[in-house]
């Protein structure tokens, strides 16, 4: 109970601080009284007995002092008292403490900002038990499935392989399923109205084996997902259920998906969003309703339909590398039973060779979003701790320059007694609170920003819905930055200016000194600001004019005027035959009567939405390793070359003519006709997909279409080739519009129309085929913006510097430059002279920041288009850039120091 | 620092308060005459350093404090051993005498 004691005791003491202070008084006057009635009596005078006894107690404030910090209250009081005076202190120069403070905020804002989205992205657990013993089989590099053989580090498995392998591996405790994409689906909760849904789908030991817990109700089991078909209900995330105001009755109601009721079973625990990092799923629905789900994906027999990830659990005590021996041991088995036949080619010997399993650590998630986005966080945290590097250089020299000229104050406190740490203690404490002001504003600013952040670095509706607002762990990170970030522009500006010859700093209120060290300190800092500034700015350059150049890539397609609508033809519950391409054909017809509509076509992709690819074999032409590629290829209706404006070079496109029952036929790209007839006209040739012979007639090549971009800006011309949906039956989802006109005017009016065909086709979102281009250049916008804000940023702070420091050389130069004038230097010459200062310093800082700048630029090589990391021109425009900003920021002290008179700067003397 | 001969060991003052202390309650300075009396003046106990070690005696509840009149009819704070300095205080010789006994070993050994 003693430290309870000395706890009340000091809290006592401190409110009672005014008897406290009076008794301690009186102890020491008794102290004082009794001494000299002793030395009275041993027979010294009075008077010499009271000089005595004085000296013997000394300073009574000493006394008092050492009795005050004899206990723990007094540090509090004084850490009170001096975040007092540091208020004070910081009030009375309130220009200084708005360039510290909101310099700092900006600092220690943006790296909060961008750390939260670090870390919801790139290094938070995942919320189940022991994320630690998880790994994932491959790398999560894909996603969606594929049909071909395993011959590579694989990625994606199929269902018969996951079932066999559970039953057959002896490393793992359990090894659970989930479909490598999100379902975006429209689904309704008891007859209510219909809303887009996502759903994950997964095997029954998913839950359990990832130990996550029901909020309410129960999780799925093994008994959920048993035969195709069977197994209709669902976990609701927590997310969903709080949006629908937490009610605990939603459990037991049932939600109608596409035409499926499924039973809502129970609730996921609250921050389970599956295992996928960015994907939100509202329900998590048994495997076995794969193809309820989406008719299209039909494949929980079919061991060439691969389009799991496989999450495992380890045994206790086995090892990544016994798993991984195990694991691909029974991979090979695996392929070489059920892919090769009992005569396998020499061909498919060697693809199986190469097949083999990477197990990689999943405690943070199938890493999608790391993927995307961990290169440009990387760099946006990097430019981000640059500007508070440069903050904190700026606050160093303003601090030193106050400093300089609060010296006589540190002068007198010290000469009336103040121990120098206590008075460095007293600076630190303002450099302390401007930062934690800093900080508070910067947080504050963060909260908000990093889900602009979010918004900003990629339009997707999930990714946006992702909380990034700080936690606990984000609110550690920045205050530990704001300590850090006190201590690195405070101690030395402390140190420094406390160091003093108190005589000396008494005496002279002004004087002529030496080159001191505080300027060489002071132009150490700007130097290192200069260097600093020049590798943000060129960064930004770099990025700027490569976001240029991405802008300025021809598609292939005319981006303008063209809608896409996301329709779900599924919800018209019709079968996968010509029933449905009749609908479809039927909405695309209606439409392009609307007026204004030029042309409407569903496709399989527009532009940037994943692809479909796969090698084929020409008739008559032998394969090589060259025209063995994968070609990407696309599924479109009659009106798709129209609506994207590609043009055909040659043949035809798709017309009434392409039935499902007549001959197969397909429009290929240039890149694709010059790869295989480099010297004919592919029309009239035939080619079938995949690599057997006996199919290479299956189609018929009936046009040429011009190149166009298929996932991305920056991918180099490749061969593609398009199909009639007619000949391809499928749901699709993207159905786009060229009109002309208004565009607010065409979406009613189409909307209307599809209803017209078939009232049951709901319509999801509605966006252009230009946005789908911007949106597929959203981290490069998103680095671009960024760091040209940075840029511009440091650029004012590093202003504010040189301004700061050469305002000082001028002030404390005015009698030499009054001198100067009085011996006859002209004005120009004057101005030189202190212009000469900062061009030296901006030649130094820029040699030392070049070779920095090019060395940082390539880390952001793969960002970059159509440029070298060591692009000249954007090196050039950013040291012009500085030399700029340096003369600018250095003219108005020169322009100053040349307006001294000399008669009155030799009279201050 | 250098120093001065009557200085003492850092942490021996407050048990030479503690024993000067347990025969009768005395006021600050009676302490310091009184130390400074029976070791014969080699030990001079100023306030700057009786004071505070009084203050954290009291706070860590060694010892209580409270007005009296001197023998000269003035006001003067008098200091009163607690239990828990009778305690702290027979723990602090025995501790002083193991190690004194141990030092004297080690010099004339």
């Amino acid at each position: 109970m003693n430290w309870l004691n000395n706890i009340a005791g000091g809290i006592r003491a401190l409110f009672h601080r005014e008897s406290t202070e009076s008794e301690m008084d009186e102890e020491l006057r008794g102290f004082l009284d009794a001494s000299v009635d002793a030395k009275t009596r041993a027979g010294m005078s009075p008077a010499a007995a009271a000089r005595a006894a004085r000296i013997e107690i000394g300073s009574a404030n000493a006394v008092k002092h050492h009795i005050r910090s004899a206990t723990w209250e007094s540090a509090a009081e004084n850490l009170w008292r001096d975040i007092r005076l540091s208020v004070r202190v910081l009030r009375a120069s309130p220009a200084f403490t708005l360039v510290a403070v909101l310099s700092l905020a900006l600092g220690i804002g943006a790296n909060t900002a961008i750390f939260s989205l670090m870390d919801v992205v790139m290094l938070r657990m995942l919320p189940v038990q022991d994320p630690a013993r998880l790994v994932l089989f491959g790398d999560g590099r894909a996603a969606g499935s594929t049909g071909s053989l395993p011959n590579e580090s694989w990625r994606l498995y199929s269902n018969p392989f996951y079932r066999q392998f559970s039953r057959t591996n002896e490393v793992f405790s359990g090894v659970a399923a989930v479909d490598s994409i999100e379902f975006s689906t429209h689904g309704s909760v008891s007859g209510e109205g219909r809303e887009m849904m996502h759903a994950s789908l997964v095997s029954g030991n998913y839950f359990s084996l990832l130990g996550v817990r029901p909020a309410l109700g129960r999780v799925l089991g093994d008994a959920d997902d048993q035969a195709p078909g069977t197994g209709a209900v669902a976990v609701a995330s927590y997310s969903w259920w709080q949006r629908r105001g937490s009610d605990p009755s939603l459990v037991g109601k049932t939600v109608h998906i596409e035409s499926t009721d499924y039973t809502i079973v129970g609730i996921a625990a609250p921050g389970f969003f599956g295992t996928t990092v960015g994907q939100l799923p509202d329900f998590f629905i048994p495997l076995s309703m794969e193809k309820q789900i989406s008719p299209g994906w039909n494949g929980l027999d079919d061991k060439w339909f691969q389009s799991l990830y496989l999450v495992a659990r380890l045994k206790p005590g086995v090892t990544v590398a016994q798993a991984t021996a195990n694991t691909n041991l029974l991979f090979k088995q695996y392929i070489r039973s059920e892919y090769l036949g009992t005569s396998p080619s020499p061909k498919d010997l060697a693809d199986v060779a190469h097949a083999q399993i990477e197990l990689t650590p999943a405690s943070r998630g199938v890493p999608r979003l790391r993927r995307q986005f961990s290169l440009p966080l990387t760099i946006l945290i990097t430019i981000a701790s640059l500007v508070l590097l440069i903050a904190c250089a700026n606050l160093a020299n303003l601090l030193l320059a106050r400093g300089a000229a609060r010296q006589r104050e540190f002068a007198v406190r010290m000469a009336i007694g103040a121990m120098r740490s206590r008075v460095v203690r007293q600076l630190m404490t303002e450099s302390l609170v401007i930062a934690l002001a800093g900080a508070l504003l910067g947080v504050a600013a963060a909260w908000k920003a990093s889900h602009l952040l979010l918004i900003m670095a990629s339009s997707s509706p999930e990714v946006a819905a992702m909380d990034v607002s700080p936690d606990l762990r984000v609110l550690g990170f920045a205050l530990l930055l704001t300590i850090l970030t006190a201590l690195l522009f405070g101690v030395v500006p402390a140190l420094r200016s406390t160091r003093l010859d108190l005589t000396g700093s008494l005496k002279q209120s002004r004087g002529i000194a030496g080159k001191s060290t505080r300027i060489s300190l002071a132009s150490g800092l700007i130097v290192a600001q200069i260097a600093l500034s020049l590798v943000l700015l060129a960064g930004a350059s770099l990025f700027l004019r490569s976001l240029v150049k991405l802008t300025q890539v021809d598609t292939g397609f005319n981006r303008q005027n063209v809608l896409v609508f996301s329709l779900d033809e599924y919800a018209a519950g019709l079968p996968l035959d010509d029933r449905l391409v009749n609908l479809q054909q039927q909405i695309e017809q209606r439409v392009e009567q609307v007026p204004g509509v030029a042309a409407a076509s569903f496709a399989m992709f527009t532009f940037n939405q994943g692809e479909w690819s796969d090698d084929l074999t020409v008739q008559g032409i032998p394969r090589t390793t060259e025209n063995s590629k994968d070609v990407l290829y696309n599924v479109v209706g009659n009106g798709f070359f129209s609506a994207m404006s590609i043009p055909l070079v040659a043949g035809r496109g798709f017309d009434s003519h392409d039935r499902i029952d007549s001959p197969r036929v397909a429009v290929i790209n240039e890149t694709m006709a010059r790869l295989f007839f480099p010297d004919s006209s592919p029309i009239g040739h035939r080619f079938g997909l995949g690599d057997d012979p006996s199919h290479s007639g299956d189609i018929e090549i009936v046009g040429v279409a011009r190149n166009a971009k298929y996932v991305a800006l920056q991918e180099k011309p490749e061969a593609a080739a398009y199909f009639p949906y007619q000949q391809r039956v499928q749901y699709f989802g993207n159905f786009e519009v060229r009109y002309a006109g208004e565009a607010a005017q065409i979406v009613p009016a189409v909307r209307r129309a599809i209803a017209e065909v078939n009232p049951n086709v709901p319509i999801g979102s509605i966006s252009s085929l230009a946005e789908q281009v911007d949106e597929s250049t959203a981290s490069q916008r998103l680095i671009a913006r960024l760091s040209a804000f940075f840029g511009l940023l440091a650029a004012f702070l590093v202003c504010i510097g040189i301004y700061g420091l050469l305002s000082y050389a001028v002030a404390r130069r005015t009698s030499e430059i009054g001198v100067r004038m009085a011996l006859g230097a002209g004005r120009s010459a004057v101005r030189w002279l202190i212009l000469r200062e900062i061009m030296v310093l901006a030649a130094v800082g820029i040699s030392l920041g070049v070779p920095v700048a090019l060395a940082g630029n390539r880390m952001a090589a793969n960002l970059l288009y159509g440029l070298s990391p060591a692009d000249p021109a954007s090196l050039l425009a950013a040291v012009a850039m500085v030399a700029a900003i340096a003369a600018l920021a250095g003219y108005l002290p020169a322009r100053r120091a040349s307006l001294v008179e000399p008669t009155v700067a030799l009279r201050c003397e | 620092m250098t120093r001065k001969p009557g200085e003492m060991v850092q942490g021996t003052l407050e048990m030479l308060i503690l024993k000067t202390l347990a025969l009768e309650p005395m006021h600050g300075y009676g302490v310091a005459q009184r130390i400074e009396q029976v070791s014969q003046g080699v030990f001079r106990v100023n306030p700057g350093s009786l004071l505070p070690a009084l203050a954290r005696m009291e706070r860590a509840e060694h010892v209580k404090s409270e007005w009296r009149a001197t023998e000269n009819n003035r006001r003067a704070k008098y200091y009163l051993l607690t239990a828990r300095g009778r305690k702290a205080l027979k723990g602090e010789t025995e501790t002083w005498d193991r190690q004194t006994a141990a030092i004297a070993r080690i010099l004339e050994a």
